[in-house]
């Protein structure tokens, strides 16, 4: 069978562009869809740039499974963590009623993101389609149970946006770190202590930026599946927060035989976070 | 009293929870500080939610069914964002090392939450309280109406959740439910009157300041005064 370029005497440029411009306006046209984007990717690539990642996910998404098998190779092959991939791959196990292998597929993507709704609402699909209505129904008041959790992935997202609007502002800096706190997870840990340090930076009286760090490097320092140079790093970390406290506590303490309670508080409660991080 | 039982009744039905009086878990009691302190929390940021902690005194023995947990003080925590966890962790050990300092562990969570006719425990309040739980089996939730709250406070305006084969039910809030309620309405009432909420403070004003004592001494001291 003759080749795009050659039956239409284009260039791949020129097919790049033409498929660049049926994504921006949502073409359903599969079939010119299939055959353009299946030459470019075996044959031009490497020439791709930033759309190699596009053109892929348009022929998998158009309604032919014939290419399917090329594409979720290529895509895997450039992107083997992404959620992204391993939610088609189980859209196509779902097209062939291999649902329990789709499943595998979303629970995989779900136990790495709990927040995943696309992965959660396949689930759904699957439960429908298998006539399972009471379990479709069960998953559905999970998703609304997560629901929390994409508030807070909205927060962290608004204040993003305020951040680089606003970088010098410490507040937000401090409220940031404490939404990625709230996330949980190592990687929001560690990404919650760097912006509780930033806030201090930016003040060095900001008490809950001061809190923050100790809680996030204990947090950090505690958790199994760090390093020892990351862990100790994080000791070191937690260790200096904890003297700005009681420093910052001694100081407020002074004149007043009220906070006394709380200084001996603090101290007790560093001590005891100590043992825990050992 | 009837009238008040029947306002309650019809208050739950609205609010479409169950009255379930449980026999297995030992009620809360209020004491005129404790209630106080909680509404002027409300008071001082009538736009935002509050939320705090409910502490009771250590005793070693207890038996089951006899006496009721008294909750003797409340500790204030935030007001405006109460989800995030950190500063929470924070506050929760803390409170945990006074109350070790003073005899008195960790009973109950109260909350009001931001909108006037919503008064139901979220997602927050069940995760605090399952907390508690971890430490004081008996553990309550109290939800503040805040529809209810005005500067007289002729009837109790709290609901008191108990945990439940796994759900939060609330309970028959009755004047059981203070030490002594005509004591706990004449002070609330005279604090409120007298603006003292203004000088409450919570574990938010702490974090701005540390001098602010979350213990509220003052607010105690007045309470004490009034008795």
């Amino acid at each position: 069978m003759a080749s795009v370029s050659e039956m239409y005497d284009v260039g791949w440029e020129e097919m790049r562009d033409k498929l660049r411009k049926w994504r921006e306006d949502n073409r359903r046209n599969s079939e010119q869809i299939v055959d353009v984007g299946e030459e470019l990717i075996s044959e031009h690539a490497s020439k791709l740039g930033d759309d190699r990642e596009h053109v892929p996910f348009l022929i998998v998404l158009s309604p032919l499974p014939t290419s399917l098998q090329t594409c979720l190779q290529e895509l895997r092959k450039q992107f083997p963590d992404s959620h992204r991939v391993k939610r088609l791959a189980g859209m196509r196990l779902e097209a062939l009623e291999r649902y329990e292998e789709a499943n595998k597929h979303y629970d995989a993507i779900l136990q790495d993101d709990p927040t995943n709704t696309a992965a959660r609402k396949r689930k759904i699909a699957i439960l429908k389609a298998q006539g399972k209505s009471t379990e479709a129904i069960r998953e559905l008041n999970e998703y609304l149970d997560q629901l929390p959790l994409l508030f807070i992935s909205s927060a962290a997202f608004c204040l993003e946006e305020l951040m680089m609007t606003n970088p010098h502002n410490h507040l937000y800096c401090e409220q940031y770190a404490e939404v990625k706190y709230t996330q949980g997870g190592l990687e929001n840990m560690e990404l919650s202590r760097k912006y509780f340090a930033q806030a201090l930076r930016l003040n060095n009286r900001n008490m809950r930026a001061l809190f923050g760090l100790y809680m996030s490097a204990s947090h950090i320092a505690s958790s199994p599946k760090v390093s020892a140079k990351v862990k100790k790093d994080n000791i070191k970390y937690a260790a200096w927060a904890a003297t700005q406290i009681n420093r910052a506590y001694k100081l407020a303490g002074r004149g007043t035989k009220e906070t006394k309670y709380s200084v001996k508080a603090v101290e007790e409660m560093l001590e005891s976070m100590q043992i825990t991080m050992s | 009293m009837l009238l008040l039982k029947l306002c309650i009744l019809i208050e739950s039905r609205q609010l479409g929870v169950d009255i379930h009086f449980s026999p297995e878990t030992m009620p809360i009691q209020l004491t005129s500080q404790a209630y106080c302190k909680m509404l002027l929390h409300a008071a001082k940021y009538p736009n935002c939610a509050v939320n705090g902690l409910l502490v009771a005194e250590k005793t070693k023995d207890r038996k089951k069914d006899s006496e009721p947990v008294l909750c003797v003080d409340c500790l204030p925590l935030f007001h405006g964002t109460l989800a995030l966890a950190p500063m929470l962790e924070v506050a929760l050990t803390l409170i945990d090392t006074w109350c070790k300092e003073n005899n008195y562990i960790i009973a109950g969570y109260y909350q009001a939450n931001e909108r006037k006719k919503d008064s139901r425990p979220n997602q927050v309040a069940e995760k605090v309280a399952a907390r508690i739980s971890e430490n004081f089996s008996d553990a309550a939730i109290v939800m503040i109406d805040n529809s209810r709250l005005t500067m007289s406070c002729f009837e109790p305006i709290v609901i008191i959740y108990d945990h439940h084969e796994n759900k939060w039910k609330s309970r028959d809030v009755t004047l059981d439910s203070f030490e002594d309620w005509s004591e706990a309405q004449k002070i609330t009432s005279a604090l409120l009157e007298g603006r003292s909420y203004e000088n409450l403070i919570d574990f938010d004003n702490h974090l701005d300041d540390l001098r602010n004592d979350w213990t509220n001494p003052m607010i105690n001291k007045s309470v004490l005064d009034l008795c």
